[in-house]
């Protein structure tokens, strides 16, 4: 009875298990096939590498293509695009939640236009638009496009939270004399963190794999972003497949980290939005 | 809702406005200019000419396009079944106390929704190469050699090997949906189910299937939209090819808009992308109302 219950597990846990390996094993083999030269990868593909210590491909990565100059690239984009999603989903969210006044409908229908618009359908126009006002090609170009794509998830997440929030912390701190400012940032911000952490983990995904605008808006090589870079890379070292295979890990490194670090976070704020949604 | 901490008109605006003012720029205004530049005509980004309807009409006679919206529609229907199907096996299986490690599976199934579309497409274009690929050497492996095709380079089948990976990248998402809405089910009902004998697959089919309808639908929603503005995992995967048998409509608006410079063109296929999404929306509400009548 006791084996039976056991295999009966077993055999359940199998389906998911093959899965998962799917999805770890391109990593995997992203990462030791780094190791490998182009002689190697012809012979077998898939096996291991005869050294883990030669770095050739990794020099030749982080000198030759530079791609720490790519990632510095999104990073900066990514840190400037997060600091305003995470604040204006704050003001927002909280003052939806909040408040009745005029407008209010309006603008809560308004920041959910995105859900129906996709951003390809506005790439033309936000080129157009760019250039004419001479904003397109500079390192921040992406960044106001990426805003108005994230706020929204933003935005709901964050009126969801305050809805649970009592009314009665502000109206204490008002009677205890608190302007309104100083009680929005001082009590109500460290109240709603763990949503803003939610919203900043997703939106640093979004950032880091951004390609559409980026696409379109960048046109000198110095400004790159990682996908954009990579993109460009298949044409130029197609011949190099270890090479290719070690920039996209480098690439994923500092997403992967940051998976591991907070994928509890992550599926929980995704959790909450779909079970909202 | 008026309370005595609500702060003044002026300093309301001075906190609301800048976001409404970006959003309204940023994203709104070129919303509404993508409609009117579909009108017009360019040879650069300074000089247009008014054409009215003559890019919609030589729309429905562009062969590219219906092309396109074959493909994109086959990627809608194909991942439709793929994700949410695939995605719902699984999240029975892992939401089963049956099943060990359900959560760190989980995660890491979740984990390719987090890699960009472009590394994806490299990675899968590396399963599908015809010399180093994954697939041939598996098929060298099992001494088959004479299933090795050029999987990529042949235009019939080419559109189920993109599906494969949008499909497999997609699955974790849905998971985690699915199982959210799994976890308010009352586990008192499956328990009473047991007592009477329901085997694990009737459990799935009569009792999680109906009571997660809703955020199904949620997940026919999201494949919907995902899937008309696949992009990025196409432009790196096939960028198109062989020809123009994979391509798709959001491909093909940027590839008429800034490759071949023709942005009027390029903004009248995006409002075709725009209404083609809206009719499915539409469709699958329509859908949905229809089965909650028959209820």
């Amino acid at each position: 009875m006791k084996a039976a219950h056991i295999l009966k597990c077993l055999l359940m846990t199998l389906l998911p298990a093959i899965y998962a390996v799917t999805c770890i094993f391109p990593v995997v083999w992203l990462f030791y096939t780094s190791f490998k030269t182009m002689g190697e990868f012809s012979i077998s593909v898939l096996a291991l590498p005869e050294s883990f210590l030669r770095l050739d491909n990794f020099i030749y990565v982080l000198t030759e293509v530079n791609v720490l100059k790519y990632m510095l690239n999104t990073l900066r984009i990514t840190v400037v695009v997060l600091f305003f999603v995470v604040l204006f989903s704050f003001i927002n969210g909280y003052f939806l939640a909040r408040f009745k006044f005029r407008g209010r409908g309006f603008l809560a229908v308004l920041y959910t236009c995105n859900l129906v618009i996709p951003a390809h359908a506005v790439l033309v126009p936000t080129y157009i638009l760019f250039s004419r006002i001479n904003l397109s090609n500079h390192w921040y170009s992406t960044v106001l496009p990426m805003v108005c794509m994230e706020l929204t998830v933003g935005i709901f997440l964050v009126s969801g939270y305050i809805q649970t929030v009592p009314k009665e912390l502000e109206e204490a701190a008002a009677i205890d004399g608190s302007s309104f400012s100083r009680t929005l940032f001082t009590i109500i911000l460290p109240v709603v963190r763990p949503v803003l952490i939610t919203c900043a983990i997703i939106t640093f995904f979004h950032c880091w794999n951004e390609f559409s605008f980026s696409l379109i808006l960048f046109n000198t090589e110095e400004l790159f972003t990682l996908p954009l870079a990579l993109m460009r890379f298949k044409g130029e070292y197609s011949v190099d497949y270890p090479r290719i295979m070690t920039t996209m890990f480098v690439s994923i490194v500092p997403a992967l980290l940051i998976y591991i670090c907070f994928s509890k976070q992550i599926i929980k704020g995704m959790m909450a939005g779909a079970v909202k949604g | 809702m008026n309370d005595s901490f609500k702060p003044r008109k002026l300093l309301m605006a001075a906190y609301l406005l800048p976001s409404f003012f970006t959003y309204l720029f940023i994203f709104i205004l070129p919303s509404i200019m993508s409609i009117i530049l579909s009108f017009f005509k360019f040879s650069s980004i300074k000089a247009f000419r008014f054409i009215g309807f003559q890019n919609y009409l030589m729309l429905l006679k562009d062969s590219n396009i219906w092309l396109a919206l074959k493909n994109n529609l086959f990627l809608v229907f194909t991942c439709m079944i793929g994700q949410i199907g695939i995605a719902f096996v699984l999240s029975c299986l892992l939401n089963s106390r049956l099943t060990y490690l359900s959560t760190p599976l989980r995660t890491i199934i979740y984990f390719p929704v987090t890699l960009s579309a472009v590394v994806i497409g490299y990675v899968w274009k590396f399963v599908f190469d015809y010399n180093y690929g994954l697939i041939t050497y598996f098929c060298n492996f099992v001494g088959k050699e004479e299933w090795i095709r050029p999987w990529l380079s042949d235009g019939n089948t080419i559109m189920w090997f993109i599906c494969i990976p949008m499909i497999w990248q997609y699955v974790g998402f849905h998971i985690v949906i699915m199982m959210s809405a799994m976890s308010s089910i009352d586990p008192s009902i499956y328990e009473m189910a047991e007592i009477d004998g329901a085997t694990g697959f009737q459990k799935a089919t009569k009792i999680t299937l109906p009571l997660i309808k809703s955020t199904l639908f949620v997940c026919v929603w999201l494949c919907i939209s995902a899937n008309m503005k696949a992009f990025d995992h196409i432009l790196s995967m096939t960028n198109g090819g062989p020809g123009m048998s994979s391509n798709v409509l959001s491909l093909y608006a940027y590839t008429v808009a800034f490759r071949n410079s023709n942005m009027g063109y390029g903004s009248a296929v995006s409002v075709f992308i725009l209404a083609i999404t809206s009719l499915l929306f539409a469709l699958s509400q329509i859908v949905k109302n229809a089965i909650a009548e028959k209820e």
